[in-house]
């Protein structure tokens, strides 16, 4: 294949209590489709930062066309010829396209010539089939068309190397082979773009090479004409992935949750919910599938009492509890297990310890009158990392430090250790690796046997298949159409998520 | 070329360090001050440092301004720790005051010392409270942004004062001049140190840092504080009541700003006047930015920011520098300490190689 244009050189990275990446070599060709895969806290993210001028290594070189370079920043990073996406978008929502392409830009004066970067960001548009109007403001656009500027934004700041983190996390399986069909073509042009992602299914589909990360060590570099899934996962994992989860039959028990005619407005005062109506028994998972947007998490919020209902009904156990407080909603037995982590799931700043204790710091033993009891938060918080397998490296370090895979089993931890009736899962393995991903669908699949009642709210159509008993489609605030698991064809399901098939399917009950 | 990196433990010596060459540098950029002035820098500082530390007179007179600066900061540091901004100490101090003065001038006669003083203590806290509940039902009920509610209540306390000073609390025997008599024995909190003006507040200032403390690491209040602060959403949905807490947290601050502001009248100008040093309110925000939010390190702060303030009000007399200089001087250390507070919190890297 064709000539190298970037090489890395024993890239070492330390972070505290974390050797982050240890010795990383790999080289990136001319026109090719670089994947990095790897468990989470695998240092992907740490060695595409590197790149990216955001960390500096500890040791180790990098080099450009044969020439040594050192990224201080991401402006060195940019007048390198390295664009990076980021998993969030660096977008200003009030602005327009055209807006987000000049902001950082170095080589505008005073004057902005509007019309000429509007020619180049609709010339770029035109190129690689990204059909993206420089006059629009963000916010009006899908997520797939914000993640379509932050590629022009790479493309107009001269990006001959661009990195995806993980940018299929929040698209639907339609706007990813958009992406793919964009990113092959940018490749023929030349472009190298270096690709992270957890979907092995994807990966196989895209690259053209494959690096494989492990626990911050390089586990090898492989054609992907080359392997498999099977053996990729277990280059991942350092072990044998199981890809189809044991299922015991379904032991539907009583109702646990009703929700009736509810309606609510999401953030900008737009009716997001339009009526949903769903119940859902003891001992089953229903599986809530859509693209993010269409009112789910509004959904989860509401029954949850995080959100306002403006009309309809939440019962759980035949008890209305409408509007509650979100206290007295977990006191009746519903617990959540929130779409971000960071924001909504944990305290960043706080420890493990005082994450840990979040649901029971006001009930004995723990609370001792007016004071906490910091040595039976001790031992608790012991129990559930142990119970659990979480990785601490050391209790009263901030969560923050912790690896996605890490927190989100601290926070379902927390969670079904309340013993809940109604378990409320969003994008619980979102952005996890394989290993995490597998440990949580798992333990939902335990509760489920334990006769709780469990709605799983998820963009990734294979995680609803896996472990749901009964799929439901939501699109525009809607439920569109509900099927039992046995008769879900993933086709006419990706459809319905995309708004074409409206007609219900076999209703379940 | 410069690069900040998040740390997530900093070192003791580092902890130590930072502050001492962040005055080092603020020390430097004063003296060049002080150099247009035709005056010696090194003799105006070994000036401020012997007016501070340099006699057991100078050295209790900082530990005077170390007590209100003490009793304020740690309230503080309580709904600083929420994110909740109390400007409005200056206010609740004024508050304080005042309703302790109302007991020292009316009640005097009819009470024991012990008795008149532990009333005063609990007016002088209880006005302060009332003072700061008001934007904290603001906040609760309306969501008024605190930072203007508290300093638009700053300049009405204010003007309470000044209309209480030229007319109804006047003493007629004043000249004219607008002060109340000066307290009976009765009403002036008793010394702690003879011939200094130390008065019992220290050991007030150094109970409230300790219990402060206390609140914060080891009660449920202060752990639900310390969500709220660092993740409202998570605060909100694990069912803490965030208006209550930030109610009773700004109690708890404006009751100390109003303690501090009472102890001052009793224990150092034994009369109501119209100066009686509300900027304390203010120095006290400072004094919780650099120790950290610990209640504990603010014990040693106020010290040192008592000294900076005593020693370089001796050198305006003794030295006769004009007094924008000594501000000068003051601003550029505080400004130094208030930009290291940054390599706390970060590592710094030059072209790649870490600094510190």
């Amino acid at each position: 294949m064709s000539e190298v244009i970037l090489q890395a050189k024993n890239i070492t990275k330390h972070f505290p209590g974390v050797l982050a990446n240890d010795n990383i070599n790999f080289d990136l060709r001319k026109g090719e489709i670089h994947t990095f895969l790897g468990e989470n806290g695998a240092g992907k993210t740490t060695l595409m930062n590197i790149l990216d001028g955001i960390y500096y290594p500890d040791g180790g070189e990098i080099y450009l066309d044969g020439k040594r370079v050192d990224i201080n920043s991401p402006l060195e990073a940019t007048k390198n010829g390295i664009g990076m996406i980021h998993q969030h978008f660096m977008l200003v929502d009030t602005l327009t396209v055209l807006e987000n392409v000049v902001l950082g830009l170095q080589s505008q004066g005073f004057y902005l010539n509007k019309k000429e970067i509007a020619k180049r960001i609709e010339e770029i548009s035109k190129n690689y089939n990204l059909d993206i109007n420089p006059y629009v403001k963000i916010w009006q656009l899908s997520v797939g068309e914000q993640q379509r500027v932050e590629i022009i934004k790479a493309l107009f700041k001269g990006a001959k190397i661009l990195i995806l983190d993980e940018p299929t996390a929040v698209l639907t399986p339609q706007e990813s082979n958009t992406l793919f069909k964009i990113l092959k073509r940018m490749a023929r042009e030349d472009k190298s773009i270096i690709f992270i992602s957890h979907k092995l299914d994807e990966v196989m589909k895209i690259s053209d090479r494959i690096t494989v990360l492990r626990k911050g060590k390089l586990a090898g570099t492989v054609n992907t004409k080359e392997i498999n899934q099977k053996e990729l996962a277990k280059m991942m994992v350092g072990r044998e992935v199981l890809f189809k989860l044991d299922r015991k039959p379904l032991n539907r028990k009583v109702e646990i949750l009703k929700i009736e005619n509810l309606e609510t407005y999401n953030d900008k005062g737009i009716k997001i919910l339009k009526g949903i109506n769903l119940t859902i028994h003891g001992g089953e998972i229903f599986g809530l599938a859509g693209v993010s947007g269409n009112g789910q998490k509004e959904l989860a919020e509401v029954i949850v009492g995080l959100r306002r209902a403006t009309r309809g009904k939440v019962c759980i156990k035949g008890e209305d509890v409408t509007n509650f407080h979100p206290k007295v909603i977990t006191k009746e037995g519903t617990n959540y297990i929130p779409p971000d982590r960071l924001k909504v799931g944990v305290v960043p700043n706080l420890s493990s310890v005082e994450n840990a204790i979040l649901r029971r710091y006001d009930r004995k033993p723990i609370s001792r009158g007016i004071f906490l009891d910091y040595e039976e938060a001790d031992k608790y918080t012991r129990e559930l990392i142990k119970q659990f397998n979480i990785v601490v490296p050391r209790e009263n370090a901030p969560v923050k430090f912790l690896s996605g895979g890490n927190l989100q089993k601290l926070i379902l931890a927390r969670e079904i250790k309340e013993e809940p009736a109604l378990l409320i899962a969003v994008h619980p393995s979102r952005g996890l690796d394989v290993g995490a991903t597998e440990f949580i669908r798992k333990k939902l699949l335990e509760e489920r046997d334990k006769g709780v009642a469990i709605l799983l709210i998820s963009e990734d159509l294979e995680e609803v298949l896996m472990i749901s008993d009964r799929i439901g489609v939501i699109y525009e605030g809607e439920i569109v159409g509900i099927v039992d698991i046995d008769l879900a064809n993933i086709n006419k399901i990706g459809l319905m998520m995309a708004g074409v098939h409206k007609n219900p399917l076999v209703k379940g009950e | 070329m410069l690069r900040f990196e998040k740390r997530e433990k900093i070192s003791v010596q580092l902890r130590i360090l930072i502050p001492l060459i962040s005055i080092l540098l603020g020390v430097l950029v004063g003296g060049i001050a002080v150099m247009f002035s035709h005056v010696n820098p090194l003799t105006v500082y070994k000036a401020i440092f012997i007016g501070a530390f340099g006699s057991t007179y100078v050295f209790s007179e900082t530990i005077v301004v170390a007590i209100p600066l003490l009793l304020i900061s740690v309230g503080l540091i309580l709904v600083f720790k929420m994110n909740y901004w109390n400007i409005g100490a200056y206010g609740q101090y004024i508050i304080g005051a005042i309703f302790g003065t109302y007991f020292a001038l009316n009640s005097a006669e009819t009470m024991s010392r012990p008795i008149l003083l532990t009333v005063m203590c609990i007016a002088g806290i209880v006005g302060g409270a009332l003072w700061a509940l008001i934007p904290a039902t603001l906040k609760a009920y309306w969501k008024v942004n605190e930072v203007i509610s508290t300093i638009l209540l700053n300049y009405i306390a204010l003007y309470i004062l000044k209309f209480l000073m030229y007319g109804p609390w006047r003493n007629p025997q004043n000249f004219g001049f607008p002060l109340t008599k000066t307290f009976d024995l009765n009403a002036q909190l008793p010394k702690l140190v003879m011939r200094t003006r130390i008065h019992l507040g220290l050991i007030f200032g150094i109970i409230m840092a300790i219990i402060i403390w206390i609140i914060i690491k080891k009660t449920k209040f202060g752990y639900e504080i310390r969500v709220i602060g660092e993740n409202e959403i998570a605060a909100r949905y694990t069912g803490i009541n965030i208006e209550k807490n930030i109610t009773i947290a700004m109690i708890i601050s404006g009751g100390l700003a109003g303690l501090a502001g009472m102890v001052q009248i009793s224990g150092i100008i034994h009369m109501l006047q119209i100066e009686i040093n509300p900027d304390y309110g203010y120095t006290a925000i400072i004094v919780a930015w650099l120790s950290g939010l610990n209640p504990l390190t603010a014990m040693i702060v106020s010290f040192f920011l008592g000294g900076l303030f005593v020693g370089a009000s001796q050198i305006q007399i003794t030295m006769k520098v004009p007094i924008g200089i000594v501000g000068l001087i003051e601003s550029s250390i505080l400004f130094f300490l208030l930009g290291g507070v940054i390599l706390t919190n970060y590592k710094l890297y030059y072209k790649g190689r870490k600094i510190i």
